[in-house]
């Protein structure tokens, strides 16, 4: 009785959260544009690949030719309790309105709930196209009820692998609580480790492409029989049928085995975690400010100037919750294949040149964006303090500037300068750190115009920390228009060290220089205007 | 109406030598409740004292490190049968900015298995009520501060449960919404229900309270009728209110007679 009245209560609160997830999708007209253009790119990815797999379905006469069953029979289980492990330990961990649910209904509902409504979150998202090319694989097979069976196959696996995610992940969060100097180091380590990861994927990617690796290959040796029958149990009805194996049966068997006792899990752990000791229970060294006794106190030179003074406090922040500057990973995906491609080509010499480069590309990349893309979100809380006291709104905007320079102007100087000891030729190295100089401030005015014209200030909890990242559209902007500008400006420092200077190409370079300096001025002065605005 | 068992059978909240400890820090220290049903219990204390601790304590929102607390006989860790006997107005309201107020409220009114017809019932008499009724269809997140407070009390009453706790349920209210959350105070008492009331506002407290607990430092310090308490703080000042009785046991000096 108790089961089917949480099973109930669970189906109402998957519904609920499902529902709101939608409306906050839908809530401006600033969402709706981004779904608009998600669905455009995506949808127009429909129009290659939907032929694609109609044609497959047409050509293929037996189940172990169909393309892809093996991998996706392996990567398809991993991959799903992957995403639920990752997603309840960013986000489902709690839950909205917690006091409500938890003194409404039994914590197993709430669990049941917040798996469904993920479930229904991950079917809007990736569920539909993918249906659409099962629906086009089938038309091109002739056979009308595999989107149907295949369905039936998937949801046992859907559950389990949500459930046992929601386990995994709701279970990692009560080991973190319970070792807070584990959770500090991820919390920091977690950058370092994607930036590892994403390192290795370039250099096997290169490996690849060098050394004529099959990935077809690969993924043979990591296929898993039993699950490819399983998955083939879905051509049921159809010309691809080959019978049902006793290790097809002994998946599904294990599926439905398994979902309870995750769910179990689950709710164990979801318990120690919402009726157990929040934050509070740490030991008071994690949340008590080192040398907190002597108050606000920035070492130079940032204490000299207020506005040395404001940038140290945005550095502390930054300090305290790392997870505020999560946006920065974008340059990862922006610049990394860039850099893999070029290193992949290049011998040592050319590569410590390279190196040099990069290190004032990602200084004045982090001049801005660290800081700068979202100044009256990230202030909102603290605009009514901010705008009434005597400070003048420039001095703000510039401990803002000043911190981002903190951070950029370090990395776009000594790492040219390093790679010297690598092979960068001297003029090389101090060429691009006298470009990083240069850019970087002209970089922070950029990244203050464009955040204050299009400011995001909806917090949203990330790792635990509530963070206001940036626009995606104002990331983008920026990324294009930084990185864009500054490998303009490496070539034209390499070509002007090389003493190859035309009158043309002075000419140019100093256009350059006025397209770069004007911009960011005149966007500076507009985000000093925005903020002076709440005061008129 | 609310009480499923006979008024003085046995206490509608009890809880002994309650004690909670984050880490080094003990937040309540042996404090001890007996409430009998269709009161209401005027908890007060400074900030920081324990409060809102031992009213997550109380409604198995938190497991104490020591000692236990039932409500209406039923131990708080026992959330299946407790859910249904409590309703709880935290001091921030638990509410979707996504819903409506009327969604919200069949939201929970569903969560709570109450059926359809005495749900819609209910529903409409408390917007009425609390004047929430043109309001109803608008979502929650462009409500002001009041109404959100006022949705939130409703759908914490909306079961009819057999103890209320409210934490600050007045805070942010003009005086007429502030009135009527008074007025449903004591309602709610005289049907049966035991009100477990948490504020700052003393003269609410003065005005609904059969009975006053004084928190301070995790311990309970004083406990007795309003009258009492003010009495006893009237004995060496001129002045003989609440707030000097709270005061007086709240600023260090010795607990006023009769308390713990």
């Amino acid at each position: 009785m108790s089961h089917r009245r949480d099973l109930r209560h669970g189906c109402r609160i998957g519904r609920a959260e499902f529902v709101r997830s939608v409306r906050g999708y839908t809530r401006d007209a600033r969402r709706l544009l981004g779904l608009a253009v998600a669905v455009l790119f995506f949808g127009g990815q429909l129009v290659v690949t939907l032929p694609a797999a109609y044609a497959a379905g047409q050509s293929v006469r037996t189940a172990t030719a169909v393309p892809y069953l093996d991998p996706v029979a392996v990567t398809l289980p991993v991959g799903l309790l992957a995403l639920a492990t990752l997603r309840t330990m960013e986000r489902l961990g709690g839950v909205d309105a917690e006091e409500l649910l938890l003194t409404t209904v039994h914590p197993r509902a709430v669990v049941i709930g917040l798996v469904l409504a993920e479930l229904g979150r991950l079917a809007l998202w990736f569920g539909l196209p993918i249906a659409a090319l099962v629906v086009a694989f089938a038309a091109g097979l002739g056979a009308p009820t595999l989107p149907l069976t295949a369905g039936v196959l998937v949801l046992p696996l859907l559950a389990c692998t949500a459930v046992c995610g929601y386990a995994l992940g709701i279970t990692g969060l009560c080991v973190l609580r319970r070792l807070p100097t584990l959770r500090r180091l991820l919390k920091g380590g977690a950058v370092v480790g994607f930036l590892g990861l994403f390192v290795l994927s370039q250099v096997a990617a290169h490996a690849f492409v060098e050394r004529d690796v099959s990935v077809a290959g690969l993924l043979e040796v990591v296929s898993v029989p039993a699950l490819t029958d399983y998955l083939s149990l879905a051509f049921v009805g159809t010309p691809l049928y080959g019978g049902v194996s006793p290790a097809a049966v002994a998946v599904l068997a294990g599926l439905l085995a398994v979902t309870p006792i995750g769910l179990a899990a689950a709710e164990r752990s979801a318990d120690a975690l919402w009726f157990g000791d929040d934050g509070r229970s740490q030991p008071s060294g994690s949340t008590t400010a080192a040398g907190s006794g002597a108050g606000f106190a920035p070492p130079r030179p940032f204490a000299w100037r207020q506005s040395g003074r404001i940038a140290w406090g945005h550095l502390l922040r930054a300090i305290r919750h790392p997870q505020e500057l999560s946006h920065l990973l974008m340059l990862v995906f922006l610049a990394g294949p860039v850099l893999g491609s070029l290193a992949s080509g290049n011998d040592g010499g050319a590569l410590a040149s390279i190196l040099a480069g990069t290190g004032t590309a990602v200084g004045v990349y982090l001049a801005g964006a660290t800081f700068g893309l979202n100044p009256l979100g990230d202030d909102r809380p603290h605009l009514p303090l901010l705008l009434l006291v005597e400070t003048p709104t420039r001095t703000l905007l510039r401990g803002r500037v000043a911190a981002g320079l903190a951070l950029g102007l370090p990395v776009a100087v000594l790492v040219p300068v390093a790679t010297v000891a690598a092979g960068t030729p001297l003029p090389v190295a101090l060429g691009y750190a006298a470009l990083g100089l240069g850019l970087a401030p002209a970089a922070a005015g950029l990244a203050l115009g464009l955040g204050c014209a299009y400011p995001i200030y909806e917090p949203r909890e990330l790792w635990g920390a509530e963070t206001v990242a940036p626009s995606t559209l104002v990331l983008l902007g920026y990324s294009f228009v930084v990185l864009g500008g500054m490998s303009i400006w490496l070539v034209l420092v390499l070509v002007g060290l090389e003493g190859s200077l035309s009158p043309l190409l002075l000419a140019g370079a100093g256009t350059f220089a006025l397209l770069t300096a004007l911009p960011s001025a005149i966007l500076y002065r507009y985000a000093l205007n925005r903020y002076r605005g709440y005061t008129r | 109406m609310p009480s499923t068992h006979s008024p003085g059978a046995q206490p509608a909240v009890e809880a002994t030598d309650l004690r909670k400890r984050y880490g080094d820090e003990l937040a309540l220290d042996g404090v001890s409740l007996s409430l009998p049903s269709g009161t209401v219990y005027g908890f007060l204390g400074p900030n920081g004292a324990g409060k809102t601790t031992t009213m997550r304590l109380l409604t198995g929102l938190t497991k104490p490190t020591d000692g236990e607390a039932r409500v209406c006989g039923t131990p708080v860790a026992d959330r299946r049968e407790l859910v249904s006997q409590v309703g709880y107005l935290p001091e921030t309201p638990p509410l979707y900015e996504e819903f409506s107020a009327r969604e919200q409220l069949d939201y929970v009114a569903d969560l709570r298995d109450i059926p359809p017809e005495t749900a819609d019932e209910r529903i409409d008499a408390y917007l009425d009520r609390f004047e929430l009724r043109e309001d109803a269809a608008k979502r929650i997140g462009s409500y002001s501060k009041g109404m959100k407070r006022k949705t939130a009390f409703v759908q914490s009453v909306l079961h009819d449960p057999d103890v209320l706790f409210l934490d600050e349920p007045t805070s942010g209210l003009d005086p007429r919404a502030a009135r009527r959350i008074r007025e449903s105070i004591t309602d709610f008492a005289d049907d049966g229900t035991t009100v477990f009331l948490s504020t700052h506002i003393l003269p609410v407290v003065e005005a609904v309270a059969d009975t006053v607990g004084v928190l301070f430092e995790g311990r309970l310090v004083a406990e007795g009728p309003p009258a009492d308490l003010t009495d006893r703080a009237a004995a060496g000042a001129e002045s003989e209110t609440l707030e000097d009785a709270f005061l007086a046991v709240t600023g260090g000096d010795d607990p006023v007679e009769g308390g713990e």
